[in-house]
């Protein structure tokens, strides 16, 4: 019951807030404003269905319609509706997960939004991951960053430190096996967690031009690079880093090996913090380091999905639409959604003030500061969906029985040819 | 290897059914008490990896609570029986006159007409995802409730079909012709000599087909998104949330959402078993 409590009375606070704001001045909107959204969890829905208010309520003339749907449902829907009885505002997901329905037309091009200075100059950092063909098509809402969660108190016990590279890392790691405990835990039976692993291996041993060239298909999974990368990762497998029988597990039932101290890390997106904090792990215990690098003189390069917000090409109402959309990028919007008791993310505006929160400020520095060689936006985002499941399946695969690395970099190439051949 | 009763078995034979029934009820029934245990579990128990042990705290009240009160759960109820109850009147109504057709008069093509109906029921009914889809659409029956409804009746009557004609095949035929030799009209026949005698028929039918649509999942999805025209089967899906699936929410949510059909089956258990077996034997 607590936590309804505090999600409604963020709500409330949130609609508070935003009244004062300085949204008076727009001119009136009409018609109806439909709006799908896969925030189905109840304290975003809470935070999306707040901030949706509010926004009715600087256009009274408006008639706003919002339709929640399950996250997991959404992304099969959303093929269906976007065709037929598209909304008006849809969320999504940038980078190549946009693509196909930038490709087959069913996004507007949104490029006029970000002309305006005002986003173009604060919402520069996540440009990029909203770009196709040099155009952009929806604009972000949230996004948070990856790294490596681990026990503070394990690693004080064990008089380690946070590792400066991979070298440390690995010794770190011999360390924290010879007290009879496991590295990381991870849970790769829906196989993307292990798409994070290579993502930041791959990163930091080659860079993040490197990796964008093999998600567009520039580089062939059999080449010696790619090879590198996976000695790396075998490097920590054979070693007996991760926990056993990871394949069986989803990542939250990989998270009782950390709680209990049987493993001593865990690479993941910060959604994996309010979990861990519930089960009794506070700041005392949990601490965050930004993954170490690998290759000397490699730009760190950083993951940090971001989610977004498009207009259907079959919009009725784009014009309200397109209000909308830059009311959600606002800076006192975007600090307002993002803070702790609403999204508990990062603002995707530079002007917005993050939380008093430990993750969040380490992880707004890291992005804003520590990661010149750019943002991925995840595995299974960038790479497009089918290449990814195929890959994510290799490296389950990998990780399980790393002897089979020829033949799964043979299989990944070939369906590379065909996913990017036509 | 017929059964033969445990009670003239020798003793060590009854000793070890005695003890391995309830052994083996367990087994088949660990699902089911693992949803119910984790109904009244806090969500901090999945993320300490308590999943069989005493919940750390009962929190039943609090799940439950979130389900009726801070969910759409009630509203995907109500969808549930209003999906449900207009497709077994429409698929019993239905088949009840074309089984009255089919097994009361002799015409040309009456058999193929029957094999018809029959042969509906050997079609995968996944093949139809996508013509059912687009048809919905091209009609503007898509995401409602009319359009569920009148697909499962349409599909349903296959099967009631079958099972009404055979009924009414067993049914003394001397009957309807005594009801013709004093006069009666063909739907006076139906109505009042028919309908009456086919009553444990429409129980069992009516149980059966209640549990056959209520548990529907698939067209749920490909049909319909969305809480207002969502059944419970797939609203149960909208607390998987975007990074975590509440598993106690869900498990409650699951309990909730089988009441109705295990209160029909435990209300109305002699026409289920009965319809079960109706069309078995002919």
């Amino acid at each position: 019951m607590r936590s309804m409590i505090k999600t409604s009375l963020a709500a409330f606070g949130l609609s508070a807030v935003m009244a004062g704001g300085a949204f008076a001045a727009s001119h009136s909107l009409s018609g109806d404003l439909k709006i799908f959204l896969d925030t189905s969890n109840p304290a975003p829905r809470a935070t999306m269905e707040a901030m949706i208010a509010e926004f009715q309520e600087m256009h009274p003339d408006l008639n706003v319609e919002t339709t929640v749907i399950d996250r997991e449902a959404y992304k099969t829907q959303i093929r269906n509706f976007l065709t037929a009885g598209a909304p008006d505002v849809a969320t999504w997901y940038a980078a190549n997960r946009m693509t196909p329905y930038v490709k087959a037309g069913l996004f507007e091009d949104v490029s006029d939004l970000w002309e305006d200075p005002e986003i173009a100059e604060n919402l520069a950092s996540t440009k990029g991951a909203m770009t196709i063909d040099g155009k952009q098509w929806g604009v972000p809402y949230t996004y948070y960053q990856w790294g490596v969660y681990y026990r503070k108190d394990i690693y004080d016990e064990l008089g380690l430190s946070e590792p400066a590279n991979w070298e440390e890392l690995k010794a770190n790691c011999q360390k924290i096996l010879d007290s009879g405990r496991k590295c990381f835990t991870i849970g790769t039976k829906f196989l993307w967690t292990a798409g994070g692993w290579f993502d930041y291996i791959n990163m930091r041993t080659h860079g993040f031009d490197f990796h964008m060239q093999l998600a567009n298909g520039e580089v062939k999974w059999t080449d010696d690079r790619v090879r590198e990368t996976f000695a790396k990762w075998r490097e920590l497998i054979d070693m007996g880093g991760y926990i056993d029988n990871h394949q069986t597990y989803s990542w939250q039932e990989s998270l009782p090996f950390l709680v209990n101290g049987e493993a001593a890390a865990i690479l993941k997106g910060n959604f994996a913090v309010a979990p861990l904090r519930e089960a009794g792990l506070d700041d005392s215990k949990l601490d965050f380091y930004q993954f170490p690098p690998i290759t000397e003189g490699v730009e760190l390069a950083e993951d940090a999905p971001t989610d977004t917000f498009h207009i259907p090409a079959n919009a009725e109402n784009k014009e309200a639409a397109r209000a909308f959309l830059k009311f959600v990028v606002s800076s006192n919007v975007q600090t307002q959604i993002n803070n702790g008791e609403n999204l508990g993310q990062l603002p995707v505006n530079a002007m917005s003030s993050v939380d008093d929160d430990k993750f969040l400020n380490e992880g707004f520095t890291m992005l804003s500061q520590n990661s010149p060689g750019g943002v991925a936006q995840f595995f299974d985002r960038d790479f497009p969906a089918e290449m990814a499941a195929e890959a994510m399946q290799g490296f389950q695969e990998f990780m399980v029985f790393p002897d089979n690395l020829d033949d799964i970099l043979a299989r990944l190439d070939k369906v590379q040819e065909r996913v990017y051949g036509n | 290897m017929f059964p033969r009763p445990i009670q003239t078995q020798p003793r060590a034979a009854q000793i070890t059914y005695q003890a391995l029934l309830p052994l083996a009820l367990i087994m088949w029934l660990a699902p089911l008490i693992a949803v119910a245990i984790f109904s009244i579990k806090p969500d901090v128990d999945f993320t300490t990896g308590n999943y069989w042990g005493l919940p750390s705290s009962f929190e039943a009240a609090t799940n439950y609570g979130k389900v009726f009160f801070a969910s759409d759960m009630p509203r995907y109820m109500l969808n549930s029986f209003l999906i449900t109850v207009p497709t077994v009147i429409g698929a019993v109504a239905l088949s009840c006159m074309a089984g009255f057709a089919l097994g009361v008069y002799r015409f040309k093509s009456n058999i193929w007409i029957f094999f018809m109906f029959v042969a509906g029921n050997f079609v995968p009914f996944q093949i139809l995802m996508v013509p059912v889809r687009d048809l919905t659409l091209d009609l503007g029956l898509y995401n409602t409730k009319t359009g569920l409804v009148l697909f499962h009746i349409a599909f349903q009557t296959g099967f009631c079909t079958l099972f009404m004609r055979n009924f009414i095949r067993q049914l003394p035929f001397p009957l309807i012709e005594a009801a013709r030799v004093e006069g009666v009209a063909e739907w006076r026949i139906f109505w009042y000599v028919v309908l009456p005698l086919m009553k444990p028929a429409l129980a069992a039918l009516a149980v059966l087909i209640f549990t056959f649509i209520w548990n529907d999942y698939f067209w749920a999805v490909v049909l319909t998104q969305g809480p207002e025209s969502q059944p419970v089967t797939a609203g149960i899906t909208s607390f998987n949330a975007q990074y975590r699936a509440a598993y106690h929410l869900m498990s409650a949510g699951s309990i909730v959402a089988a009441i109705p059909p295990v209160a029909m089956f435990f209300l109305m258990q002699k026409h289920f078993i009965a319809g079960l077996t109706l069309g078995a034997v002919k």
